[in-house]
């Protein structure tokens, strides 16, 4: 930290948070709302004179309120800037901290917050994790039994610069103990309360542990877990320290811990998987390692930032895997905590691989795109001729579409990804994405069924996750039906309900509508938008009474072959099931109902082209311009 | 697609049964075995996590032999406890019905009937938690062909509620809490006799 304030380049904000974010990759424009210290920074010097004299003593939240501090403050002693600040909240105006300031006249209590708005061309976003709160958990007596602390509790108890000076005492008699408890897991891989692992708390309490066996080679300690998890490289062999030094270990969740009401001594009680027996063991003291879950605040963050929250409430990256520090919007990256509970190793990693991205986005004068951006035409969106829509702008997950009533709706090419939805959701059809314009889909649809389209299987799959997911079937040999027939899209919200209507104009046996779950969707929220279609479709066929499975919505990742090999063997089975004539019949019946929602089509540019070539059924090439 | 011998793999057909479906979110942390009154009052072989463990891994004789299925009461203190909210009670009756299906024997001596001083009166039947009473007309030696309480011995628990507001002592349980032998404690707690010294 002190080495970053250092820096000349760097420039360090403390007490200062973003208020809006505006504009798109390379320009950012970022308003900052400075708050007031009441201290001004230009003079102070971290003396510390000003909080010696305030007489006003409150809780020190860093030191987990474990010891006070005053209202003229610094957070910690070791904070960068050093600067200190006054607490309005508790500051009763007595002023003996200006005349303790004296000729530096650094304090200035008309200091007000100040708003700035500066141009960013990326953004990194490190506003780490907070910690569960056992006390809800009753079962533990957490904030009953004075001497159940948490592990950040133990964390300053055991600190040098701590409350204690780093000797550890039971909060209720302040002698040292004898006897301690970790307990792993509070709270976290716990269905009530947080289902996530925590990743870092095994090693975490190992080490607390062999800490405390340094200093005092006597203690006992025992630490209760569930599974002990030493994934990465050397953490094994610490944990074959912890136990060679004589730490215990015992495989078990306390379902209770219990008081002694003269000693104050807890006692746990668990099952000792490894005996298969109930034991109950008295402790001086109980550590809880509490689970790490997202920052209180965290939802305001992705709304001020755009950037959207894994079901766990943490911030959604890229790509699990291969993207694990961008944002789903670019330009904005994370690292750390934020993204996930990750330990001290990845956070580094994570935060050198932001930098050195964001790094990337400032180094460079242009920024390259997705070729497969959508494009108005201007002439065609009704916006222009003067009538209320937006549907466009609504669709869009990284709000790329500038709509404004009057004038035909904008799209600001390097926000957009490349998904498809306001091509897909756009009723006029005056949006197209480019490389999956409505012609070159339409081609491929009347190419795929130009012979027996009875027979035919024409499954729509989204680039990242179905196809993936049929890519899988293929190179594992899971055999499925030969009359599938597939299209690639970008996304599940790009399938344009005029694909499918033309499918089932020209007499297709079956569709299928195949994208990501909705957690995996690689554009945020493009899988909702085509979920929400894919219903209103399935809910539209069934009332025109069309055999159920010859339409399906499936939802595939790349990860299982084995589901859409599956889905398309029952999709086959429906037709191997209809007799021709009844299949010919249902056809017949759905195909004026389906003419005519595709009235409108031929007028969209290039699908009129698109049509004429498929119908003549010759093998001319069309131009580039013919057919964009 | 499940083939036969799948479906008939004891794992499947327990998860085949409603409560039996979130079997497999157990991993052992032990919280239900030792939040359990039962192992820690009756039994110290009773363990529900050991149970589930050995469906997972289809040991369907040894399940069906384990006292777990047979004395759990259903009175789900682990089932709040359980941090994969895994409803373990709603599981281990899913083995005991298919222990009973397939012929076994509960290892609970259940309540017996009087039938020569029931009255059908239906106290029982009205008390018991478990439903296992029900009254049946059936024909008694020196009676005739009366109503009488009858109990189903799968489902009854042994807990003696039916033999606590029998009116006429003609149900109860008849092994170690028998009510002669409930009464016999309450007087001796109430009128302990004087050391006697020769």
């Amino acid at each position: 930290m002190v080495d970053a304030a250092r820096q000349p380049k760097i420039d360090v904000r403390a007490f200062t948070e973003v208020e809006r974010v505006e504009g798109f990759v390379g320009n950012f424009k970022v308003t900052f709302r400075e708050k007031a210290k009441y201290v001004r920074a230009d003079r102070c010097n971290g003396c510390g004179d000003c909080a010696k004299v305030c007489p006003i003593e409150v809780p020190n939240y860093f030191e987990m309120n474990l010891a006070p501090r005053k209202a003229a403050y610094v957070p910690m002693s070791q904070s960068v800037p050093l600067i200190y600040s006054i607490d309005m909240d508790a500051c009763i105006h007595c002023y003996k901290c200006v005349e303790a300031c004296g000729p530096l006249e650094a304090i200035d209590f008309s200091q007000q917050d100040k708003l700035a708005t500066e141009d960013i061309g990326a953004i990194i976003v490190a506003t780490g994790f907070s910690h569960f709160d056992p006390s809800v958990m009753e079962e533990y007596g957490y904030g009953k039994f004075p001497n159940v602390i948490t592990s950040m509790e133990m964390e300053r108890l055991n600190n040098s610069a701590g409350p204690t000076n780093g000797n550890l005492v039971r909060p209720t008699d302040h002698k040292n103990p004898a006897k301690l408890a970790f307990i792993n897991c509070v709270g976290s891989r716990d269905k009530r309360y947080n289902e996530s692992c925590s990743n870092f708390c095994c090693m975490y309490s190992i080490k607390n542990a062999v800490l405390l066996k340094q200093v005092n080679p006597s203690l006992d300690i025992t630490i209760y877990y569930m599974d002990i998890r030493t994934p990465s490289k050397g953490y094994e062999e610490f944990y074959d320290r912890a136990r060679k030094m004589g730490i215990k270990f015992i495989q078990g969740r306390p379902s209770l811990i219990t008081e002694d009401q003269a000693t104050h001594n807890l006692t746990v009680h668990s099952e000792d998987v490894s005996l298969g027996k109930v034991i109950d063991h008295e402790y001086d003291m109980v550590m809880l390692n509490q689970a790490a879950i997202p920052q209180p605040d965290q939802g305001h963050v992705s709304s001020v930032l755009n950037v959207v929250q894994s079901p766990g409430g943490w911030f959604m990256e890229y790509h699990p895997k291969l993207r694990p520090m961008d944002s789903p919007t670019d330009g904005i990256f994370f690292a750390g905590a934020c993204q996930g509970p990750k330990d001290i190793p990845a956070s580094v990693a994570q935060g050198s691989a932001a930098a050195s991205r964001a790094g990337r986005i400032l180094h460079s004068d242009k920024w390259q795109i997705e070729p497969t951006v959508a494009v108005v035409w201007p002439d065609r969106c009704v916006s222009a001729q003067g009538r209320p829509c937006g549907i466009c702008a609504k669709a869009c997950p990284y709000g790329a579409i500038d709509y404004e009533q009057g004038r035909a709706a904008l799209v600001i090419s390097a926000k957009c990804h490349g998904c498809g939805a306001c091509v897909g959701e756009c009723p006029h059809d005056s949006i197209t994405q480019l490389h999956y314009t409505d012609a070159q889909l339409l081609a491929q649809v009347r190419a795929l069924l130009a012979t027996e389209p009875e027979k035919k299987i024409l499954a729509f799959r989204c680039h990242w996750c179905s196809y993936g997911g049929a890519d899988l079937a293929g190179t594992s040999h899971f055999e499925y039906s030969a009359n599938e027939r597939g299209i690639k899209v970008m996304c599940s919200a790009r399938m344009d309900s005029d694909f499918i209507y033309e499918a089932y104009r020209l007499g297709a046996g079956g569709v299928l509508y195949s994208g990501c779950h909705p957690q995996d969707c690689h554009y945020i929220t493009g899988q909702v938008i085509g979920a929400k279609r894919a219903q209103r479709l399935s809910a539209m066929f069934e009332r025109m009474q069309m055999t159920p499975g010859r339409f399906r919505v499936e939802w595939i990742s790349a990860a299982e072959g084995d589901k859409y090999a599956r889905v398309v063997n029952e999709m086959q089975a429906v037709l191997d099931s209809m007799s021709p004539e009844q299949l010919h019949n249902e056809i017949e019946r759905l195909r004026p109902e389906m003419t005519k929602r595709l009235n409108r089509f031929p007028n969209v540019p290039g699908v009129q082209v698109a049509m004429d070539f498929s119908d003549g059924l010759s093998t001319r090439m069309i131009s580039k311009e013919q057919l964009v | 697609m499940i083939h036969e011998t799948e479906l008939n793999r004891f794992s499947n057909q327990v998860r085949a049964i409603p409560d039996g479906e979130p079997l497999d979110m157990c991993y052992s942390c032990g919280t239900c075995t030792s939040k359990c009154m039962i192992q820690q009052k009756l039994d110290p072989e009773y363990n529900p996590r050991r149970l589930l463990h050995m469906v997972m891994l289809d040991m369907r004789e040894e399940a069906y032999n384990h006292p777990t299925i047979w004395l759990c009461s259903e009175c789900d203190i682990c089932y709040p406890a359980c941090p994969q909210k895994i409803h373990i009670s709603g599981v281990l009756m899913a083995v005991r019905s298919l222990a009973v299906q397939d012929g076994k024997r509960s290892l609970i001596e259940p309540a017996q009937v009087d039938e020569q001083t029931c009255v059908a009166c239906g106290l029982c039947v009205a008390v018991c938690p478990y439903d296992a009473i029900e009254l049946v007309n059936k024909k008694i030696p020196y009676r005739g062909l009366i109503n009488v309480a009858q109990v189903n011995s799968a489902k009854c628990m042994a807990c003696g509620l039916c033999g606590a507001v029998c009116r006429s002592t003609s149900i109860g349980i008849h092994a170690e809490f028998s009510n002669d032998k409930v009464v016999g404690d309450l007087w001796k707690w109430l009128n302990p006799l004087p050391e006697v010294t020769i």
